[in-house]
């Protein structure tokens, strides 16, 4: 497509709008997007969807098949919005707006706040970019409001649960802010609500937040527990033990899995990490700063309060993008990743992006370390039941770097499989959508 | 807890970290010989099916209250008969 002549454009776009109109309440796969979107991201993401038209649905480009149901949503917020913006990333977004049934949402708010336009890409593919946002029963325009019309869309009748994966501290990110605001959208479709908070996400329900240039989250979290009980749906709120434990949340535990804090506010909840994957093995929506869900071609599963059947349980891909020991990202994604393996969800763990560097070279701790050597780890998970690890070719040859030749474990892939792994049902899933996780 | 001494403690640890932790020795233990480890209940419940369901024979002896003692061995898979 990137090669496409550029007199075929105009066409292009008025097919890709009959499809986005046709399509406009089928919306099978989406991305929501938060954090820095860099060209190297969105190149890949690019790159998969071509795969996905040209390999899996060529009839769509031919223009000639019949209407198909499967649009990809680009839901756009915080620091992600600049790359609407920015020419080396708005080139990108223009190749991926000529694919047929693509669309952007903005959120509004977060673009005028840091006074972004997106008039130019607007102007090109104006109802493929859309930059205003549905009203909310506050009566004004909301984001997440928009995000959750097209979570209802993944369940049917209705979800009946709608999820937050958290991993940032509040007031030094402004995720939290969009944490909170996600999930009083879900409660105002009547949707339960359920916030999993992991590494630094934990710092969202410390105790006595008070800060005076910022929008309370402890408090706002509070409140939604407070509406979600007085509206008579669930709300349900985890922290990890491990992640609470290590930053001083943890003051009294049972040793059976039930920790008591001193230091939380009354709804959160800190669990052993298995009981918040326990929820990732339902088929509910689970959002979040950086994720995406990939609707695989099977019938929609009732919601059902009974434990799922593996089979049913939505895999998880969890992409590895940043440097290994620096932050806890890496670690606490293979940690993740484990522990949803372990508990019977197929997972796939690709290291991409800065990620590759978990793989490359021979890492050494001293002895008296009391991290885990990211590589040690990886060679003893490899060959687990559920788990399967990969590393993405383009990220390595973009730094001139190669996979350290004993961790064969690690299978090389490039973009057609990649591609592959998004796209392609997994052999013996009958969950409805699969679950892309950034770390 | 005397015959108990020389068998790592895990007891502290979190649950992924466990399993990591568990897994270094599994992997680096011959087919023939066993790794001991000490866990509290909510742990032995994490190690018990898993490891049962993937091809290890797991022994629990209840050593105190809330701590038990767990040895894993590869089974035999009968490969040589």
């Amino acid at each position: 497509m990137a090669g496409c002549p550029r007199k075929e454009s105009a066409h292009h776009r008025n097919t890709a709008r009959y499809y986005f109109k046709k399509c406009m309440f089928m919306t099978t796969h989406f991305f929501l997007l938060g954090s820095p979107l860099t060209q190297e991201r969105l190149s890949w993401i690019e790159e998969s969807l071509k795969f996905f038209f040209v390999k899996m649905y060529p009839e769509m480009l031919r223009h000639h098949g019949k209407p198909h149901d499967n649009v990809f949503t680009f839901l756009i917020n915080g620091d992600a919005l600049y790359s609407l913006h920015e020419p080396e990333t708005q080139k990108i977004w223009e190749i991926i707006l000529l694919l047929p049934s693509v669309r952007i949402i903005c959120d509004r708010q977060e673009l005028d706040l840091r006074g972004i336009s997106v008039e130019q890409l607007k102007m090109k593919y104006p109802d493929q970019v859309i930059d205003h946002n549905s009203m909310s029963l506050n009566g004004q325009t909301s984001f997440w409001r928009d995000v959750v019309k097209i979570a209802r869309q993944h369940e049917q009748p209705v979800p009946s649960t709608i999820g937050y994966f958290h991993l940032e501290s509040p007031y030094m990110h402004r995720s939290s802010l969009s944490a909170v605001q996600c999930l009083a959208a879900a409660l105002e479709v009547q949707a339960g609500i359920e916030l999993y908070a992991y590494m630094d996400g934990i710092h969202i329900g410390h105790l006595g937040q008070s800060p005076t240039e910022y929008d309370n989250i402890g408090k706002g979290l509070e409140d939604l527990a407070e509406l979600a009980a007085k509206r008579n749906l669930h709300c349900h709120m985890f922290a990890c033990t491990r992640c609470a434990a290590a930053r001083g949340y943890s003051t009294w535990d049972d040793g059976q899995g039930i920790v008591i804090s001193t230091c939380t506010i009354k709804p959160f909840k800190i669990r052993n990490l298995n009981e918040m994957i326990a929820r990732f093995g339902r088929n509910h929506l689970i959002l979040g700063e950086n994720v995406a869900s990939i609707q695989l071609k099977r019938k929609a599963q009732p919601i059902t309060l009974a434990e799922p059947d593996k089979g049913h349980m939505p895999p998880v891909t969890i992409f590895i993008t940043r440097f290994p020991y620096g932050t806890e990202y890496a670690f606490g994604a293979l940690s993740f990743a484990i522990a949803c393996a372990h508990n019977g969800i197929l997972t796939r763990v690709i290291f991409i992006e800065e990620g590759v560097y978990s793989v490359a070279g021979t890492h050494q701790l001293s002895r008296d370390a009391q991290c885990f050597n990211l590589q040690e780890v990886i060679d003893v998970i490899a060959g687990s039941e559920n788990l399967h690890l990969y590393v993405f070719q383009p990220s390595l040859q973009r730094r001139g770097i190669s996979k350290n030749k004993k961790m064969t474990a690690v299978l090389d892939i490039g973009v057609a499989e990649l591609g592959q792994l998004f796209f392609n049902p997994p052999q013996g899933i009958q969950a409805n959508h699969q679950r892309i996780l950034f770390f | 807890m005397g015959e108990n001494q020389d068998i790592p403690d895990f007891s502290d640890l979190t649950c992924t970290n466990l399993m990591i932790r568990l897994k270094m020795p599994l992997k680096k233990t011959p087919p023939d010989s066993a790794v001991e480890i000490i866990v509290r209940r909510d742990q032995r419940d994490t190690i018990e099916g898993p490891f049962s369901r993937t091809g290890y024979d797991v022994k629990i002896h209840r050593i105190d209250t809330n701590l038990f003692r767990i040895r894993l061995q590869k089974q035999d898979t009968g490969a040589d008969n």
